[in-house]
């Protein structure tokens, strides 16, 4: 007989067994094979050795004093933990009892006697390979398990970096309410919220295609575009531009941002809304009852160039208390055990039921537990509401010049014709000019505001001929601000020019702003014998000019509008 | 299959059409049916007709789809998509951009 | 049907096995063999005979002797049924078959140690 040319590496091989001979004989046959061999003359002996020297197969006799094979493949085993250690069960026996018994203790194999070279050779090579198998298994686990741990920290990082991106939100505003998993992000769940600097609120509440860092990724250019836009207080039309533009060009083709955008305005009491592939947003009105829903209108941002995106928006009046309230997809495809979505069906159901506005949160996160069994963490809600304007404290502005260098005595004069008045948005501009007078920075908020009346003023009313009293009512104010895109786009003459004039007073300064307009001017006796109220939809503009500058007075027909702002001398 | 292709004889026009769940699983067979065409067709379908369900990777795939085939200028339609699928195209205004029949 | 005292082919086989430790082996056995026997004259209860038988069974197959591996196999399997009866006739026919092999085995030994001097190894 020949000799079995090892065709696998030399193992290291126990043979527990108590015959002297026979165990001679068995060792001399594994070692031809080209095989380590370690020897036991009963089963303690043999876990005594496997404890010892680890050996990587082991040829068992059933039938041993002091500790039978059994015990001692069954303790062997135990020592053995995940790793395959095939045991070779030597026997005789050939009941189907005892063979049962083989197996129960954990042997993997038997070869009968008396022993056959070949068929032992065989059985070594097969249970070697099953061995070599696990290992490979176990490795396998164990290298995906650590590069999980990897992928795990590097979302950590992620995330800490977006977080201080993230900071200068106001998501902590007393009149939002949010629900949101921490891991939101890398789910491609986005939530932001920023005061501009006349006081009104900028929401956007976003959902990147795919999972991961890859979703999370597109996430901070979008956050520093939406805080740094609205800081300077650039509008909501104009964002979206260039949010939509941003991702268009780093995006792949294959990725973009489902998103809602609000613009809350607390001193105009309405709201403007972009929904661009998101789930439906709901504007409560706590007199009515009724839920407006806030539809999608328009392709997700990313996905349209620059010159075919539509930036037109939606602009709803909103009464004291009144609330939107916004929802990601997880909401609708939450899932039960038989595949079912929640849908919006169910969601209009607990609407329905909601008696107290303030739990809608909790009945909501409560209905989609009780449907699907346990909370996904892929869902995010956030609740918006209308509240007095002096109830929020949006944080003061942070200049980063010493304020040694600062004009004190200038003007410089603007006239926006209609190519730009189309298109362009001076405001951010001018208040950016303006903010380099430290004197004003204390009143940068009054003083974008007033700005924005006046110029919106300007441009609705005097260059485009709107008619304020169109703002009456909900229907109303959709057709006013579908009237006015209208005449915007079609708009081939007029001008609106703005005049600034900063000059030294005491130890402080005034500031004169002066507006003019090519429209046709309006009754200004009849408009200023009206009383200063806050509460009518319309009209409110002259009023919040006169409460929050000086000296407000109109001439030329109410063609040209002119305020002051003072300061003191600084500290 | 769940990817089908058919091209028409002279090769002007590619029908995909898809079946089952219009998900990420279906990533490489979508992309195969159409990169390596050569000569490009000028026009492009999706059958929908057994597609149960679309979702934000399918949306993804329509724009890679789109991109190939000229972008701005893609003439390509979406065809037979039952309920579920038309209100995902709805939503997402995906109608805009595609000419969903 | 006829059982082999011993059978030769197994022996060759050892041999080129074990090589020069071939009559090792055939000592060794031996040398169990004679304490296996001892055991099964003296142990009374049912269950070590049986064991015994058992062992001795799988050494003498593995060795070659057919008929005392036969032996040992009716023994193992008497020795599971009550009464014990006829034991100790079989234990006397495995003495005997002992006595007939052990000479063979003895004269083998003596064969490989002569051959092994006379044989050039490499």
């Amino acid at each position: 007989m020949s000799i079995v040319q090892p065709m696998l590496e030399a193992l290291t091989i126990l043979i527990a067994e108590d015959s002297a001979a026979d165990r001679m004989l068995l060792s001399s046959i594994v070692r031809r094979q080209g095989h380590d061999v370690l020897t036991a003359a009963n089963g303690a002996e043999a876990v005594e050795a496997f404890r010892q020297q680890r050996p990587q197969l082991v040829l068992m006799d059933a039938m041993m004093p002091v500790m039978d094979g059994f015990e001692a493949a069954r303790q062997i085993k135990d020592l053995a933990g995940e790793t395959l250690v095939p045991i070779i069960f030597l026997t005789s026996l050939s009941e189907s009892e005892a063979l049962a018994r083989c197996l129960e203790a954990g042997g993997d194999d038997f070869l009968a006697k008396p022993y056959n070279q070949v068929i032992l050779a065989a059985k070594i090579k097969a249970m070697d390979r099953l061995r070599r198998l696990q290992a490979t298994v176990l490795e396998q686990r164990d290298q995906i398990a650590r590069h999980h741990d990897y992928l795990l920290n590097e979302q950590r990082v992620a995330k800490a970096v977006f977080d201080k991106v993230a900071h200068s939100g106001c998501l902590n505003a007393p009149n939002i309410r949010y629900l949101q998993s921490p891991y939101a992000l890398f789910n491609g769940d986005l939530l932001l919220a920023a005061f501009t600097p006349a006081g009104d609120m900028h929401v956007l509440l976003g959902d990147f295609t795919g999972h991961g860092l890859p979703a999370a990724v597109g996430a901070m250019p979008l956050a520093e575009v939406f805080y740094g836009m609205t800081a300077k207080g650039y509008g909501l039309a104009e964002t979206l531009r260039e949010m939509n533009a941003k991702l268009k060009r780093i995006l792949p083709v294959d990725m973009f941002c489902c998103a809602t955008l609000l613009n809350l305005s607390f001193q105009r009491r309405s709201v403007e809304v972009w929904n661009g592939g998101m789930p439906d947003g709901y504007l409560h009105s706590i007199a009515s009852g009724e839920r407006t829903p806030l539809k999608a209108r328009h392709l997700p941002l990313g996905v349209l160039n620059p010159q075919a995106f539509d930036d037109r928006t939606e602009v709803y009046p909103m009464a004291l208390g009144d609330r939107v309230f916004l929802l990601s997809d997880g909401v609708i495809d939450t899932c039960d055990a038989h595949e079912r979505l929640f849908g919006v069906e169910r969601l209009q159901q607990v609407f329905a039921a909601n008696r107290d506005p303030d739990r809608l949160f909790e009945e909501i996160d409560q209905a989609l537990r009780d449907f699907r069994g346990e909370a996904r963490d892929d869902v995010s809600m956030v609740e918006v509401s209308l509240v007095e304007a002096a109830q929020l404290s949006p944080p003061a502005l942070v200049y980063s010049d010493s304020g040694q260098s600062c004009p004190l005595d200038w003007s410089v004069s603007f006239e926006f014709r209609a190519a730009t008045l189309k298109r362009f948005n001076p405001l951010p501009y001018l208040l950016q000019l303006l903010l380099e007078v430290h004197g004003l920075r204390a009143q940068s908020g009054a003083l974008y505001s007033v700005l924005a009346e006046l110029y919106s003023n300007a441009l609705e009313h005097g260059v485009l001929g709107l008619d304020s009293s169109l703002k009456r009512d909900v229907s109303g104010f959709t057709r006013y601000y579908q009237e006015r895109n209208a005449r915007l786009d079609e708009l081939q003459e007029g001008y609106v020019r703005v005049h600034l004039q900063v000059t030294p007073r005491d130890e402080g300064g005034c500031l004169t702003i002066r507006v003019e307009d090519s429209g046709k001017g309006f009754d200004v006796e009849r408009v200023m014998a009206r009383p200063l109220d806050g509460i009518r939809l319309s009209g409110r503009g002259v009023s919040l000019i006169r409460q929050l500058g000086r000296n407000a007075n109109w001439c030329d027909d109410g063609r040209t509008a002119c305020v002051e702002f003072f300061w003191e001398a600084l500290a | 299959m769940s990817v089908v292709t058919e091209v028409s004889p002279d090769g002007q026009k590619l029908t995909i059409s898809i079946k089952g769940r219009f998900d990420f699983a279906k990533h490489q067979a979508f992309r195969e049916s159409y990169e390596f065409l050569q000569p490009k067709p000028d026009y492009f379908e999706v059958n929908l007709k057994d597609a149960t369900y679309l979702d934000s990777s399918a949306l993804g795939m329509l724009l890679l789809l789109r991109d190939h085939a000229g972008g701005e200028n893609a003439d390509i339609r979406l065809t037979h998509a039952n309920a579920d699928v038309r209100k995902i195209l709805a939503i997402s205004n995906f109608e805009h951009i595609f000419d969903v029949v | 049907m006829a059982d082999t005292h011993l059978n030769r082919d197994v022996l060759s086989a050892l041999q080129e096995v074990m090589g020069d430790e071939y009559s090792m082996l055939l000592d060794t056995f031996l040398a169990d063999s004679e304490e296996r026997l001892s055991q099964l004259h003296e142990t009374g209860d049912a269950e070590t005979l049986g064991a015994t038988a058992h062992s001795f069974k799988g050494s003498c197959s593995n060795m070659g002797a057919t008929r005392l591996a036969q032996l040992c196999h009716e023994l193992e399997q008497r020795s599971k049924q009550k009464p014990l009866s006829g034991i100790e006739r079989l234990v006397g026919e495995i003495d005997g078959e002992f006595a007939i092999v052990r000479p063979l085995y003895e004269a083998e030994r003596q064969r490989s140690l002569a051959q092994s001097t006379t044989v050039q190894r490499f």
